[in-house]
């Protein structure tokens, strides 16, 4: 297990049309963390990667994406024409050759380190808006403010819920879901300048308005910054006022108590499902036990406080009393599934069509998924970036020399790895194995048959 | 309070018959009789000398004759089949007689007769025909059944009961009589049917007054007999500290144990109706009619339930009788059961009708799905249910939950009518009259066609089906057809796409292949729809459909594998589709080992069927087979 704040080099983004003039190097560099690191190496470690990446340009049209050195590995990142955005990670060496694979384990699979800069780059946008919308004069404070607390908060591990990014969805009876899609339909009415974009349990997505790709970015914004921070101030806070306890807005994070507090409201960039461009909206969370539920508000309504304290009698009651009706079902689910014999074997679900994801272990980060070995994480994410490899349709097991199997299945716009440890299989062995997980784990899915 | 408005609704639910039957008014010459049993007005003039005319509601019947004059009559009725007339007269000494004529073709025939019954002193309190041949004579001593043997002029004595009764109330729909012994204090009823009479369990009233013979009514409602007390408060307290009259309900048979306290909130003179299994009181003074329904959803408090009338009272709707508004609710009046208002004076005779749509004319916001649960118990109640649905729905941004709940009614008695249905058919019994206990049943299509179709240009639409599922969810019902298709329909038009894949996810859409193909259809403006029709069809083991899907898709290999599911799918499959389609995959793809796993496994299938690997003439596989030479001579 690794960390960014040990593992992570450095993290910068630079823009070449900022300072072209010689000595104007500085101006180029619109963030560099870690911010200790001097001017003149800042200047060395950004020439550097412009040079590669010009210099790439003579042999393909396609962006740069790595560079690698003997003790660095660099992930390029061009979210926008002339924006880069560079991870730096250090990987450890050895200056002998002889060293074998078993000793490389503790490097960060470029693939999640590509992952952790788009998900950094989308959560920016979400929040502060394209590179280029931002004035020049602005842009250094903006990346400052925004970057430096997100890239120290953030906990990049190789682990089996980080190689494929997706939401796990609550699975939930329908008479439940339907409370919740009911619970927000009169919301909606009653208050029209209020849009449910997500309703979230514990870090489980059971709705979804927004378009799928900034879902993800809300989402990982929701499960991996605010909630974990909301939920130890709750277990910090204990005494939660009888006040509270029917449920209160989270964003800003003192709540919304006054016409001020509607100042510190959110604004964000982000494309509503039936929308087809991205706007700008007031972004309004609110929690109740653990539910959680995100509202845009248009950005040119006029804020009133007491539309929010009456939104708040409204959500409160009734959020609860649905918070608490699915936390008996999921306990309920949970009993069963207890009961279920749990396979040893180890598999990852992902349908990229709506980005859901199951993986064996829950995705939790209290319960690390240890047992799993770097290079097998390396594999399944080398089948997963490889969308060619196994095309539409597909199927492929590997094994390793430490006697680890590796299936990766695809169809159907799915994909579907299995692990499974077990020295004295044959392949016909695996393939049934596969078979039978993806039967029992997968039911009433369609998995193009061999 | 909001309150919900029906659009074109009037605001009378109740109103008297268009046509009132017309008679001679009551005047010194001309005495009226009314019967109850027939519902008969009977105008004697000159004590019938100058002529009798009987009216009812039904014109065949209504007849008119000459009788002589033997004295004042005190009671006169046709016997059900209008064969006999029977007469009571006030006579001298002969308080125990009734007289009876034969009638052939509704006119008399100059065969009469009488009969005196049993106990000589008695006192005839009254007599009622229960059946066509049967008469029976309520006295003060007891009652007394007869069978009416016209032929031979004779009565025969069935069965008689000793009783001392001071008056008696008859309730023809359930040939049921109360008599009232002790002065009021007992109130005793008895049942005459098959032929005979059953005392049934008395009443028990445990008030301080006897009860006096205007309070009390015997009705037929909702399947059994009950006994109607109107209970006033007391008057011994002054007056102003009198509370309002309340009418006991109390079950003579077949209505349960359960007595039902309606609470009028008036004083004064009441009369009762029953229309449509709703009790129907009118009061006098506030010329106001309260309707009140036994049936609706309550919890019995030592078996004793409370009722408040549906909806606010209300005057019946004027009527007009000779281009004159007439008088309404005027001490003229004189109501029988069930639903009968005649005006002696006037000479007019009408029944009492409800109207459905007045009910829902001005009701509290919160009360809307009451009165949907009120109508889902009336006759003819469909169509105001249909306008009430349609009007919420136009307006669901403000209704979205009083329509939830007015689909969890119709949604609940529909279960329960078809749960009755599945128990009917899996125990083989005969089956119940569907009328007598769901009068008005909404099913899927019937809110489809009726309510939802008609709003396609609504804004709340999409949040109006998403309740209407969720109704249906909650009452365990599966979604049909006619719904599921709507409900893809509406969403993908309104963009709410998301919400059908999240529906069809969570498997609240129920899985059917005319869904299934829907989804399907909209694959290419969504792919995430296709991926969930593809599951579905799985899940209903549709191979031959996925074959067809994967093979339009571009997947041969994959049609394969999925006709390979079931031996039908497989063996029946034509080859040349197969060959066609790999054929097409391995030039496209530069892959010529897809085409050749596709022949290989149909040269198989072959083996297996045939006993021959050769594909047969008639599946005109020959180029293929050619391809598949030249491809193997290239490797």
């Amino acid at each position: 297990m690794i960390d960014v704040k040990n593992k992570v080099n450095s993290f910068f983004i630079f823009n070449s049309s900022f300072g072209p003039k010689e000595g104007d190097e500085l101006k180029r560099i619109l963030f560099f963390h870690p911010t200790q690191v001097t001017s003149d190496a800042r200047k060395m470690q950004v020439g550097l990667c412009e040079a590669v990446v010009k210099f790439m340009t003579t042999f393909s049209s396609e962006p740069c994406e790595a560079l690698q050195t003997q003790s660095k590995r660099y992930i390029f990142y061009q979210p926008e024409k002339g924006f880069w955005m560079v991870l730096v990670v250090r990987i450890p060496y050895a200056t002998k050759s002889s060293t074998t694979t078993g000793e490389k384990k503790d490097v960060v699979e470029p693939s999640v380190m590509y992952d952790l800069l788009v998900s950094a780059y989308k959560i920016f946008r979400m929040f502060i808006g394209p590179f280029k919308d931002i004035p020049p004069e602005d842009i250094y404070s903006k990346c400052e403010q925004f970057f430096t607390p997100y890239i120290m908060t953030r906990n990049i591990t190789n682990n089996l819920s980080n190689i494929i990014q997706g939401i796990n969805y609550l699975p939930l009876e329908k008479n439940s879901f339907f409370k919740v899609m009911c619970f927000i339909d009169l919301l909606e009415m009653n208050y029209p300048d209020f849009k449910c974009i997500s309703f979230v349990y514990n870090d489980q997505l059971i709705w979804n308005g927004l378009a799928t790709n900034d879902m993800l970015t809300l989402y990982q914004y929701l499960v991996q910054t605010l909630l974990p921070k909301q939920v130890e101030k709750e277990i910090q806070g204990g005494a939660v006022t009888a006040a509270q306890r029917h449920g209160r807005f989270i964003s800003p994070p003192d709540g919304i108590c006054s016409a001020e507090d509607l100042q510190k409201l959110h604004r964000v960039y982000l494309m509503r499902e039936d929308d087809t461009d991205t706007k700008q909206y007031y972004l309004v969370i609110y929690r109740t036990l653990s539910a959680t539920v995100c509202f845009t508000v248009d950005v040119d309504t006029e804020l009133n406080i007491d539309t929010f304290r009456a939104l708040d009698a409204f959500i409160g009651p009734q959020l609860s009393t649905i918070a608490s009706s699915i936390s008996e079902q999921c306990t309920m689910h949970a009993l069963q599934s207890a009961q279920l014999a749990s396979s040893d074997h180890k598999f990852l679900y992902f349908n990229r069509l709506n980005l859901a994801c199951k993986t064996s272990t829950p995705a939790t980060s209290l319960t690390p998924s240890t047992a799993i070995k770097p290079e097998v994480l390396s594999i399944i994410a080398g089948i997963h970036s490889d969308r060619k490899g196994l095309g539409n349709y597909g199927e492929v097991i590997i094994k390793t020399p430490d006697e680890y199997w590796i299936a990766g299945k695809s169809s159907n716009d799915r994909e579907f790895y299995v692990i499974i440890q077990d020295k004295n299989a044959n392949l016909k062995d695996i393939a049934d194995e596969v078979k039978r997980m993806c039967e029992d784990q997968m039911k009433g899915i369609f998995f193009y048959p061999m | 309070m909001a309150r919900f408005c029906l659009k074109d609704s009037d605001k009378y639910y109740l109103c008297l018959s268009d046509q009132p039957k017309r008679f001679d008014a009551d005047s010194p010459v001309t005495n009226v009789f009314f019967d109850d049993t027939n519902g008969e007005v009977f105008t004697v003039r000159s004590g019938g000398v100058t002529g009798v005319t009987v009216n009812g509601m039904d014109d065949s019947k209504s007849t008119s004759f000459r009788m002589e004059d033997k004295g004042p009559i005190i009671s006169i009725k046709f016997s059900p089949d209008h064969n006999i007339l029977a007469i009571q007269r006030n006579l001298e000494g002969q308080n125990a007689t009734v007289e009876f004529v034969n009638f052939k073709d509704l006119a008399p025939t100059n065969v009469e007769y009488s009969h005196t019954c049993k106990w000589k002193n008695a006192k005839i309190l009254g007599f009622v025909w229960p059946k066509a041949n049967e008469i029976a004579f309520i006295t003060d001593h007891g009652v007394e059944l007869l069978q009416v043997l016209p032929e031979k002029k004779q009565l025969k004595t069935l069965k008689n009961i000793s009783f001392s009764g001071a008056w008696f109330s008859w309730c023809a729909q359930s040939n049921i009589i109360l008599l009232a012994g002790n002065n009021g204090a007992l109130l005793q009823p008895f049942s005459l049917s098959n032929s005979t009479i059953s005392k049934l369990q008395k009443l028990e009233v445990e008030w301080s007054r006897p009860v006096v013979e205007r309070d009390v009514f015997v009705l037929r409602l909702c399947g059994g007999a009950w006994c109607a007390l109107f209970r006033h408060a007391d008057s011994t307290t002054p007056a102003p500290a009198a509370g309002p009259t309340e009418v006991w309900l109390i079950p003579i048979s077949g209505g349960g144990a359960t007595q039902h306290v309606l609470k009028t909130g008036l004083v004064g003179r009441f009369a009762v109706s029953v229309i449509d299994q709703l009790l129907v009181i009118h009061h006098q003074s506030s010329q106001t009619s309260q309707i009140f329904d036994i049936m609706e959803e309550s919890k019995p408090e030592n078996n004793i339930v409370i009722h408040i009338p549906i909806v606010q009272g209300i005057s019946m709707k004027p009527a007009v009788v000779d281009d004159q508004p007439c008088p309404m609710y005027s001490g003229n009046w004189v109501v029988f059961q069930p639903d009968y208002v005649i005006d002696a004076r006037l000479g007019c005779l009408w029944r009492v009708n409800l109207v459905l749509s007045g009910l829902a004319h001005s009701v509290p916001k919160d009360e809307v799905s009451k009165i949907v649960a009120t109508l889902l118990k009336r006759q003819n109640g469909k169509e105001t249910i249909y306008r009430i649905l349609n009007q919420l729905v136009s307006e669901a941004g403000t209704y979205l939950v009083q329509l939830t709940k007015a689909f969890d009614e119709i949604n609940s008695v529909y279960r329960k009518w078809a749960e009755l249905e599945v128990a009917r058919n899996t125990a083989g019994q005969a089956a119940p009259a569907r009328a007598l206990h769901f009068p008005v049943l909404v099913s899927q299509a019937d809110v489809c066609a009726h309510v939802l179709q008609a709003h396609a240009d609504d804004g709340h639409l999409v949040q109006v089906v998403t309740t209407y599922l969720a109704s249906l969810s909650r009452h365990d019902m599966v979604v049909q057809h006619p719904v599921a298709e709507l409900c893809v329909r509406t969403l993908v038009t309104r963009g709410a796409g998301g919400r059908l894949r999240s529906l069809v996810r969570r498997g609240c859409l129920g899985d059917a292949r005319p869904l299934a193909c829907q989804l399907l259809s909209l694959g290419h403006i969504d792919p995430a729809a296709a991926q969930i029709a593809l599951d579905m069809m799985w899940r209903l083991k549709a191979y031959g459909e996925i074959v067809e899907v994967l093979l339009s898709w571009n997947e041969p290999i994959s049609a394969v594998g999925a006709a390979k599911q079931t031996g039908a799918t497989w063996l029946n499959m034509p080859p040349r589709k197969l060959l066609s389609a790999a054929k097409h995959y391995a030039e496209e793809k530069n892959e010529p080992t897809a085409f050749m796993a596709v022949y290989h496994a149909l040269v198989a299938r072959n083996e297996r069927l045939r006993g021959n690997p050769n594909f047969i003439k008639g599946e005109q596989c020959a180029v293929y087979v050619e391809y598949y030479r030249q491809l193997t001579s290239e490797i």
